[in-house]
């Protein structure tokens, strides 16, 4: 019964088929541009974070405590909510009042979905980002900051001549990690019909009535992606540890 | 007292409290420095030696008191403290060089940054004030590569670069493998006697008798005596500053 069911997998080629790429000659090609637009979406939210989130963690860490209570307020907001409900007010509430004007990113990407989802994504990742940063700052040994203004520099000259250069070295495996976790947290925009990778395993489900295949593949496609990624930053990471000790 | 023009540094009735006045780390603490004195400031740790240093820069922000540099209050609203900080040199214990930028970076960066000195001239005062110290040849190198004694020479040489009016030197010596305590104290004796002004949290007692003209003894976050080098180690008045000298000698 068992080896019937497990056979049929592999021969039968019906619709609801775990291993059923059939479709692929013909819609391999969407597959690979459904990739890029993940990779494109993905980096590029988390690049458009970079600045918001070392702005929010800075005032993270400012002494007054208003400018404190605005960022923890914006982290504590993104962070405590699901994605997908950001992405959703975003699209329809702010870019119903600001109209992106139409037109081709790479000659694929669709400009007036695009602009909306990198938008919800990067505001989501800021988030994040912030926390990164802030814990990047504070693993500065204090003294760095001493010796700085003992020398007579300002606290803004401080941060950027001897603290960030420093805190950039901490943070970039977590950064790394953060685009990881982007490529998977970006399948949401799907429901905006932004052509990505879960995007296009619906439409080839929908086109060809082929409905486990095309996710499987979407699957396994992310795994691909995120697994030997994390391995490597993992492995850089230890060596720069390492480094550290000398 | 504080406008008294005599006094390079003058610190009237300063007190420290943190935990919203649980811990009193000084309390009520006066001093006067004269230009090109050298006073070394001994006793216990836990005594608010470190505090009273670091308040003189406004590393730590006093709860009140006054603390006047060059006839300035640096406690009062509106002062621009990073201007007067340039003059005031500060050594650290734990060094404090920046990992990430050569020896000569280190030196260099302030006097650059703060438009005192060009790329050019920044970069020659460096070079004469390590040869002074006698690191010309760790110029390129970054700190890690350094001993500990290497890395506080630097330190003293990066402040110096500025061109203080006064050092500030936070136990300096303390964190060096006790090999590499000489070489440190060697310079600071030749600062001493080109006239430099300094005030030296320490516990090298041999230096403060030799280089120091006057000694200040704290406990308990007060300044319980203070005087010549000959009074304080050899015929001090009070108990405390008396049992803390037989121990330490």
């Amino acid at each position: 019964m068992f080896w019937d069911w497990w056979q049929s997998l592999f021969v039968d080629m019906s619709s609801a088929n775990f291993f059923n790429f059939s479709f692929l000659p013909r819609y391999g090609y969407a597959v690979i541009q459904g990739v890029e637009y993940t990779l494109i979406l993905s980096v590029i939210s988390v690049l458009m974070a970079v600045l918001p989130a070392l702005l929010l963690a800075t005032m993270r860490l400012s002494k007054n405590k208003a400018v404190r209570c605005i960022s923890g307020a914006y982290i504590a907001a993104f962070r405590s909510t699901p994605i997908l409900v950001q992405l959703m007010i975003i699209y329809y509430g702010v870019f119903s009042i600001i109209t992106v004007p139409k037109f081709m990113i790479f000659g694929f990407i669709d400009s007036t979905r695009f602009i909306p989802g990198v938008t919800a994504l990067a505001l989501n990742s800021s988030a994040y980002v912030a926390e990164i940063f802030r814990a990047g700052i504070l693993a500065v040994d204090s003294g760095q900051m001493e010796a700085a203004r003992s020398l007579g520099l300002s606290q803004f000259q401080s941060m950027r001549l001897v603290i960030l250069p420093q805190a950039v070295k901490n943070v970039l495996p977590a950064l790394a990690n953060e685009v990881i976790t982007m490529v998977k947290e970006s399948s949401v925009c799907m429901v905006l019909g932004m052509a990505e990778i879960m995007f296009t395993a619906q439409t080839i489900g929908g086109s060809t009535m082929i409905s486990i295949g095309p996710y499987m593949l979407a699957a396994f496609i992310y795994f691909v992606i995120t697994y030997p990624t994390s391995k490597v930053i993992e492995r850089i990471e230890r060596r720069m540890r390492r480094g550290d000790k000398h | 007292m504080g406008t008294n023009t005599d006094y390079i540094i003058s610190v009237e009735d300063l007190v420290k409290e943190y935990n919203g006045g649980k811990v009193v780390a000084l309390d009520h603490c006066s001093l006067n420095v004269k230009k090109g004195q050298v006073i070394a400031i001994i006793g216990p740790s836990g005594s608010g030696k470190s505090t009273m240093l670091r308040s003189l820069n406004l590393l730590e922000e006093p709860t009140s008191g006054k603390i006047y540099f060059n006839v300035i209050d640096l406690t009062s609203k509106g002062v621009d403290i990073n201007k007067h900080r340039q003059k005031i040199g500060m050594v650290f214990q734990h060094f404090n060089l920046f990992p990430h930028k050569t020896v000569l970076e280190n030196i260099t960066m302030a006097p650059v940054t703060l438009k005192k000195q060009t790329e050019e001239e920044s970069k020659e005062t460096a070079l004469n004030l390590l040869e002074r110290v006698g690191l010309i040849d760790k110029a390129y190198e970054y700190p890690n590569m350094l001993s500990g004694g290497q890395k506080q020479r630097i330190a003293i040489v990066r402040a110096l670069a500025m061109e203080p009016e006064v050092m500030l030197f936070d136990e300096p010596t303390s964190a060096l493998d006790p090999e590499m305590v000489g070489e440190v104290l060697d310079v600071m004796k030749e600062l001493a006697a080109e006239g430099m002004t300094m005030i030296v949290v320490t516990h090298e007692m041999g230096f403060a008798r030799e280089v120091a003209d006057e000694i200040i003894f704290m406990s308990d976050g007060r300044i319980i005596e203070r005087g010549s080098p000959v009074q304080i180690f050899e015929n001090p008045e009070n108990q405390r500053t008396k049992n803390f000298i037989d121990k330490v000698l």
